[in-house]
């Protein structure tokens, strides 16, 4: 029996889409069977960032509606032949689907999967109940802006309003030098806020744009730091303790100062 | 015996006997709105877009980031009490404040904020050390 878990935060754009997309590949990679679900009915995405739209024949609704089987309607992704991604539709809405066949899809999926990713669509409507009904854990997307943080807070209460207990955050797009210097939230001020588990930090990165515009998650690139936190948040998933990864970029000059003992 | 009247003696309006008091054991988060006939203590935060009303006194055992309202129905006796009053805004009776705007909020030690002489004060809150070495 797998997990279902979703990713959400209620602001847009700061990487619900993204993180997803990294999860889902970096589990693939460790050779777990990852479904990857699309709930952003009318605005998907999730296709283009894992560069599988073309391949694109039937939908969630597809499914939901009974029109075929969920065999027809998942794709196997062109890396990892663990990797499977369940569509949204576009020409639909949100009300396409209801939560009680969410909670049916969710079922089905995990008797084949090991884990199961739900990528929440921004918002807290249906989009949003939608997305959460058949999810046993949530993870919460944030950046270190106050207006991402203040809808962060807003879902993990309606998380807990609807009984998804401890959610984990992934703290997205953090630029170290400018925590340093006092213009960016840190990740303390974020938790102190929000009071829940940290699952990781990811650094902001070019990487993360050139990847996606590419179509292949920068999970996959061993060059990048984006890359190798994503590849922490993975291992964190699967039960195994890893350090936070080190923000500080350091460099040659950085080691120097640390030896003789400035910070 | 009075309800007013303390264990060891003397009768007392330092105890209210009288009031409704509710205690919450959870942080209340952004957009989530609690209102009470009485007062009302929190065992957690209060945070940014969250908000507490009470007819009666409120106290926060945690952060007080949110919009608070104590004395909600014109009771100017009213007060909050933080352990960090961090306000959005802070509302008693009908008195509304906010914190001024060229301050970075900071708060260190518990507070209580009150009418008097008409004004909204905030003060810290003396613990019972305090008190006694003062």
């Amino acid at each position: 029996m797998g997990e279902v878990i979703v990713v959400t935060s209620g602001k847009g754009g700061v990487g619900k889409t993204t993180t997803t997309a990294n999860l889902g590949t970096g589990l693939a990679q460790l050779g777990y069977k990852v479904s990857l679900v699309d709930a952003d009915i009318g605005l998907r995405n999730l296709d283009v960032v894992l560069g599988l739209e073309n391949r694109i024949v039937y939908d969630i609704t597809d499914v939901t509606g009974g029109h075929c089987r969920m065999r027809q309607a998942l794709i196997k992704d062109k890396r990892y032949d663990g990797l499977f991604l369940l569509p949204a539709a576009q020409t639909k809405d949100k009300s396409a689907v209801n939560p009680d066949q969410m909670k049916v899809l969710c079922e089905d999926l995990r008797q084949e999967f090991d884990f199961v990713i739900i990528d929440c669509p921004a918002g807290i409507e249906q989009g949003f109940r939608n997305a959460i009904a058949g999810a046993d854990r949530a993870i919460v997307v944030t950046t270190p802006e106050v207006s991402a943080v203040r809808d962060a807070d807003r879902i993990v209460g309606l998380l807990e309003a609807a009984e998804l207990r401890d959610p984990k955050l992934i703290v997205n797009r953090v630029r170290y030098k400018m925590v340093k210097a006092g213009d960016m939230m840190s990740i303390d001020d974020i938790i102190d806020i929000l009071a829940i588990d940290l699952l990781g930090v990811v650094p902001e990165d070019e990487m993360v744009v050139i990847t996606t515009n590419r179509g292949e998650p920068v999970v996959s690139d061993d060059r990048c730091r984006s890359g190798a936190a994503y590849r922490n948040i993975v291992r964190r998933i699967t039960g195994e303790q890893v350090p936070l990864l080190s923000l500080d970029e350091g460099g040659f000059m950085g080691k120097i100062r640390r030896m003789i003992g400035f910070k | 015996m009075d309800s007013k009247r303390t264990p060891n003696g003397p009768v007392s309006d330092e105890i209210e006997g009288d009031e409704n008091t509710i205690l919450i054991r959870r942080t209340l988060r952004s957009g989530q709105k609690f209102y009470y006939n009485g007062n009302v203590i929190i065992m957690g935060d209060v945070n940014p877009g969250a908000q507490v009303a009470a007819t009666g006194n409120i106290i926060v055992m945690g952060q007080m980031r949110g919009v608070v309202h104590a004395g909600a129905e014109g009771d100017e006796a009213a007060m909050v009490m933080a352990f960090r009053l961090l306000p959005t805004q802070l509302r008693i009776a009908n008195h509304i404040t906010r914190p001024p705007d060229d301050e970075v909020p900071s708060s260190t030690v518990p507070e209580i904020a009150r009418i008097k002489n008409g004004v909204v004060t905030i003060e810290s809150y003396p613990t019972g050390l305090d008190r006694v070495f003062r």
